[in-house]
């Protein structure tokens, strides 16, 4: 690849940069996933809230009403509730006829509840009665009956002179494992390397987000490319600049635009979950991994960083050679498939890779999804900022990244020059190695 | 100062596009390739912009070798080619970029050839009431003779030295014929250096001194097109009378090579033959409207040369 190969290509990139961010297109979908981004959190909070009220603001039931109708007496009600929100609240057993006291509920103390626990012969029931108006909601009945729920085995364990130690004796897991001996019979420690469901669900919107921006950056390079030929445009460009250059341009701007695309949702997505956060709802932290912010520093993002944007060249270059196959329009699909089939496989074992750190933590299929060059870009960014995957580990990703781009970008330089002429049927792989041996 | 193609070739796999190709432009003017479909004119045009590798050969310019990069090269390409979706504006102005021509030098140029070209109101489109940009200024908006004004504009913006056109004046209606054809002797009053495509004989005759034919990638017939046709002599004889001079014909020999009612395309061995006919039909006192004896046309050329062997594909 000569350097005079390249002259041109800052013309390429500013003209194709201003063209895209000009073209209704990239407008449209910016302003989409802007708009999406910002109502987001709101919605997601809804969503997972189930449009109830916050759940940790204090709790608008002020007493209980007790029915006891149990073999259970005696019961210290002031220790069924350990949650704050609901720590005010006062039980007292009903003296009262029950249709009395729940028409003074009704109409007078609506913001008190009665409470009616029954025993059958296995099950304990909890019932309750609120005023049909009032503050209290059937989201806030729901929280007290599980906060009472959760506690009634202890209580029901406790009546039966278990003690609270005992009891937890009782309900110990029973784990097993399996050690290996050295040489010399010492015991080999194993460090525990699965990672929870929350980090999986970290790691899997990390590569999602990674395979969206190739997607988008990689088809509107291909479909740059398809018009500049279809339209014989290219015949112009190529009078001053060398085919390798009209790609590189082309390549860079479109990461670039992409780029701004992404940048630009996480910064709304971030403000969208501030905005939330103000509001004293929970945001992204509620679904984020409580540890992710240790990994969070300046190192482990440039990483990242580099690691998002090598695969983002890689898969774009790809997606430009595949263009480059097809003359027109109609032609896009078909041409890419190999760049499709490609990123496929990144993704699967990408996937795959973060189903088995789930399941079985770091193993050899895990390190080999962490350093091929084309899932790496995908399993790797979500792994180093859950602290999995090590810096060292994460530089020979990046050195074996780079050895990939610059066989690609050998190859391509080899056969772009005829391909970018190429008027006819589609030219497939083999026909592609073939070109690159016999030019 | 001149344009030297030396033994060009170029061949895909087994198949040989180009072979052995040589020709030389010494003088300020427009040469012409001609040949049939496929014999070789565009794939010979894009090796001398640099836009093919060759096989072998070389091109120079001023005696070194041709870089279409640092030369300052126009180019009008057979098949159009504009962004569809762009505007023309932005368009001619990044073509001129990337020929490094000056913005305001390109924006000069642009409104020049605008107002020569007629095309001022889609370059610059007046402002529609409430939309910034009006969609005509788009490529996919103008029709074809429009498009091939914009980019014989695209490639006179860098006021080239060497213009290459390739089938310039192809789908013009007559109007835009005349308007390209005067650009085109603009061009070379400037004493600059063209290389003509095109299958209209008459075009290039009326601007071309100097030819190549080209045949299956391979030179069949190249040098001055006057001398050329001189090396043919005066045969052909148009013969035009009131009354059928049919018997003369049959008499004198004369092979008939064309007809129209009024008219005889005759064969004649020499000038001589057709004086003695002249002689004969004047002393016989047959009236006779019109008596031309010229040298071929470069159609009638260009036929002999390539029509057998394009008929035998």
């Amino acid at each position: 690849m000569k350097k005079g190969n390249l002259a041109g290509w800052k013309d390429v990139f500013s003209f194709t940069l201003v063209q895209t961010m000009k073209s209704k297109a990239f407008l449209i979908s910016y302003i989409i996933l802007i708009t999406l981004s910002l109502i987001s959190m709101p919605l997601v909070n809804k969503l997972f809230s189930n449009g109830n009220e916050d759940v940790n603001a204090p709790s608008p039931i002020k007493k209980v009403y007790v029915y006891n109708n149990t073999s259970l007496q005696n019961i210290d009600y002031s220790k069924l509730l350990t949650e704050e929100n609901m720590s005010h609240i006062v039980f007292e057993t009903a003296e009262e006829k029950y249709d009395a006291l729940s028409k003074k509920v009704d109409e007078e103390e609506r913001d008190s509840v009665i409470l009616t626990i029954t025993e059958n012969e296995s099950t304990f029931s909890l019932n309750f009665l609120k005023a049909r108006k009032g503050p209290v909601k059937e989201s806030h009945i729901q929280a007290l009956g599980d906060a009472l729920a959760k506690q009634f085995q202890v209580l029901r364990i406790n009546t039966l002179g278990i003690t609270d130690e005992q009891n937890a004796m009782l309900n110990a897991k029973i784990a097993t494992s399996v050690s290996a001996a050295d040489v010399n019979g010492e015991v080999i420690l194993k460090e525990d390397t699965s990672i929870s469901m929350a980090e999986y669900w970290f790691i899997y919107g990390i590569l999602f987000f990674v395979l969206m921006a190739n997607m988008l950056s990689s088809t509107q390079i291909a479909t740059s490319i398809i018009t500049e030929k279809s339209t014989r445009v290219v015949e112009y460009l190529l009078i001053t600049v060398k085919p390798l250059a009209l790609m590189v341009g082309k390549v860079i701007a479109m990461l670039f635009a992409t780029l701004l695309q992404m940048v630009s949702m996480v910064i709304a997505l971030f403000v969208s979950n501030q905005v939330i956060s103000g509001k004293g709802s929970g945001g992204l932290e509620q679904f984020l991994p409580k540890d992710i912010f240790q990994n969070l520093n300046i190192i482990n993002i440039i990483f990242c960083f580099i690691l998002i944007m090598l695969g983002m060249i890689f898969y774009a270059t790809l997606a430009g050679l595949a263009g480059a196959t097809v003359s027109r329009m109609e032609e896009l699909n078909e041409g890419l498939t190999l760049f499709t089939f490609t990123n496929l496989i990144g993704l699967y074992i990408g996937l795959g890779a973060s189903s088995t750190l789930v399941g079985a933590g770091i193993n050899p299929f895990v390190t080999f999804a962490f350093l091929f060059p084309l899932s790496s870009p995908f399993i790797l960014p979500g792994a180093i900022l859950i602290g999995k995957a090590t810096l060292p580990l994460a530089c020979i990703a990046i050195v074996l990244e780079l050895i990939f781009i610059i066989l690609l970008f050998r190859f391509v330089a080899k056969v772009y020059e005829t391909l970018i002429l190429h008027n006819g049927n589609k030219i497939k792989v083999k026909e592609l190695i073939h070109l690159s041996k016999t030019v | 100062m001149s344009l030297s193609v030396n033994n060009l070739s170029k061949s895909y796999g087994d198949k040989v596009v180009l072979e052995n190709l040589s020709f030389e432009i010494k003088e300020p003017g427009v040469y012409a390739l001609l040949g049939t479909n496929g014999a070789g004119k565009t794939t010979t045009l894009r090796i001398i912009l640099g836009m093919l590798a060759k096989n072998n050969g070389e091109v120079l310019w001023k005696g070194k070798t041709l870089d279409p990069v640092s030369t300052n090269v126009g180019y009008l390409a057979e098949e159009r080619g504009l962004y569809p979706k762009y505007s023309l504006l932005d368009q001619l102005l990044y073509f001129a970029k990337l020929r490094n021509v000056p913005k305001q030098t390109a924006m000069d140029r642009i409104k020049y050839w605008s107002d020569r070209l007629a095309v001022n109101e889609y370059v610059f489109p007046p402002k529609v009431k409430g939309r910034k940009v009006s969609k005509s200024n788009r490529a996919d908006q103008l029709s074809k003779g429009n498009q091939q004004k914009i980019q014989l504009m695209a490639a006179l913006l860098s006021d080239p030295e060497l213009l290459i056109l390739d089938e310039p004046l192809s789908g013009l209606d007559p109007v835009n014929t005349d308007l390209f054809k005067s650009i085109i002797r603009e061009e070379i009053s400037k004493n600059k250096f063209l290389i003509m495509s095109s299958h209209q004989m008459p075009t290039i005759e009326e601007f071309c001194s100097d030819i190549t034919i080209l045949n299956r990638g391979k030179a069949v017939l190249q040098g001055n097109l006057n001398e050329i046709k001189k090396s043919y002599g005066r045969v052909n004889l148009f013969v035009k009378s009131d009354v059928d001079i049919a018997p003369y014909i049959s008499s004198f020999g004369l092979t008939i090579a064309g007809k129209t009612p009024s008219e005889y395309h005759l064969k004649v061995k020499d000038e001589n033959q057709a004086m003695e006919f002249l002689t004969k039909l004047i002393g016989d006192q047959i009236p006779i409207v019109k008596f031309e004896l010229r040298e071929p046309s470069l159609h009638e050329i260009f036929i002999e040369k390539v029509g057998d062997a394009h008929e035998e594909r």
